[in-house]
């Protein structure tokens, strides 16, 4: 479809009662005069199948420069769950970082957030695997059956702590993520959402 | 993708989940999230806001929905009511980021604008692509943003949502509209152009 050789149907131009709208434009082009009658033109007609066939071209351009973010979607219907569930949004009340002693060749940086709100208290540590990969050893009170989901670019992984309130996930991917805490015994149950975490 | 006369249109369909969530069907915001982000996210993005603060734009604006759900008269007008507010809530941000000297802002956004161009010479892999890039470059910032915003919409949408984005009735609707002309001609001048 090649738009120099398709010819758009002339039609009677009406007078010009958009002009003193689009006045305030201001395209910032010198058109010449011949351009500018034939972008009027061309303006007030019907659309036809070339503007929704380049619509779509120019959808398709913006989709493949500027994506939607990948698990954008998701992180959004979080955020309005936890709105829904009046989660509470735990913070940030201690981070350490050790190196642990050389286990087999590779030494390992272990770290331990702890984040408070509320209803609980949770303590995770994180490990780094060999692999790359991250192991959370956590615990949380009162967390007995506590319900943990952690929440990663792709999925979610979930477990559910221990009478003592311990629990564990292992082999997570590196990267941003945050921890949802479900408490037992209610219906909706207490939720509590922890701050950021680098995992 | 575009709309038939036999398909609901986006604002249409929009609006049937949005009608559906309030007479008491919460998993409806779910579906109205899948399909209305990414015409939300081009609607952010065209305001020049880097990615983390168009994020923010939109979870900003679907927990005023989720707050505001009954303010809202007619549920076919929640496509538009989301373009506005997504339009209004970026460009305070977009103020907020902007440091004491308005020009700043200008180079915020040419830097934006730059780091989109490297992009796309990697992304864009066809000659079409990087010619069609190259045209709608050349076009006004509002027709730009325009463009792109409707082109993720329907046609029936379209007259509504240049409204939401400030244009001048006639922007287009029915009619082509100024934009879409400016596009055509520049297409048609370059005798290299051709859309397969």
């Amino acid at each position: 479809m090649n738009a120099a050789d398709h010819p758009t149907p002339d039609r009677p131009t009406p007078g010009h009662p958009d002009g003193g709208a689009w006045a305030a434009t201001g395209s910032g082009v010198e058109p010449e005069v011949a351009v500018s009658d034939r972008e009027h033109q061309l303006a007030l007609q019907e659309l036809d199948s070339d503007d929704v066939a380049l619509l779509a071209a120019v959808r398709a351009l913006y989709d493949e420069t500027d994506p939607v973010p990948v698990g954008l979607v998701d992180r959004i219907r979080f955020e309005l769950t936890l709105d829904a569930l009046h989660a509470e949004v735990a913070t940030l009340t201690q981070l350490d970082l050790e190196a642990a002693g050389a286990r087999g060749a590779a030494t390992e940086a272990v770290r331990t957030i702890t984040f408070t709100s509320e209803s609980l208290t949770t303590m995770v540590t994180l490990t780094a695997q060999e692999d790359g990969a991250v192991r959370v050893d956590g615990w949380a009170a009162p967390g007995a059956g506590v319900r943990v989901e952690v929440r990663l670019a792709t999925e979610t992984r979930e477990t559910t702590a221990d009478e003592d309130g311990r629990f564990v996930f292992e082999d997570l991917p590196s990267g941003r993520t945050r921890f949802a805490l479900y408490l037992p015994g209610t219906d909706p149950p207490t939720t509590v959402v922890s701050p950021t975490v680098e995992l | 993708m575009t709309g038939g006369t036999t398909e609901e249109s986006l604002a249409a369909r929009a609006g049937r989940l949005f009608a559906e969530y309030r007479s008491g069907d919460p998993d409806k915001m779910a579906d109205l999230v899948q399909i209305l982000t990414p015409i939300l996210w081009h609607t952010a993005r065209a305001t020049r806001l880097d990615a983390a603060a168009a994020e923010d734009v939109l979870q900003t604006v679907w927990l005023s929905l989720v707050r505001k759900a009954d303010t809202i008269l007619e549920p076919v007008a929640v496509l538009q009511w989301l373009v506005i507010s997504t339009k209004r809530e970026s460009w305070r941000v977009a103020r907020g980021q902007a440091k004491t000297r308005p020009e700043d802002m200008e180079v915020t956004g040419t830097a934006d604008h730059e780091a989109t161009e490297t992009v796309e010479d990697e992304v864009l892999r066809s000659d079409t692509q990087r010619r069609l890039w190259a045209h709608i470059e050349q076009l006004p910032e509002r027709c730009r943003a325009l463009l792109r915003v409707i082109a993720f919409s329907d046609r029936p949408d379209y007259a509504e949502l240049a409204k939401a984005l400030g244009m001048p009735q006639g922007s287009i609707g029915p009619t082509r509209g100024r934009c879409l002309a400016k596009l055509r001609v520049a297409l048609a001048q370059d005798p290299t152009w051709e859309l397969r």
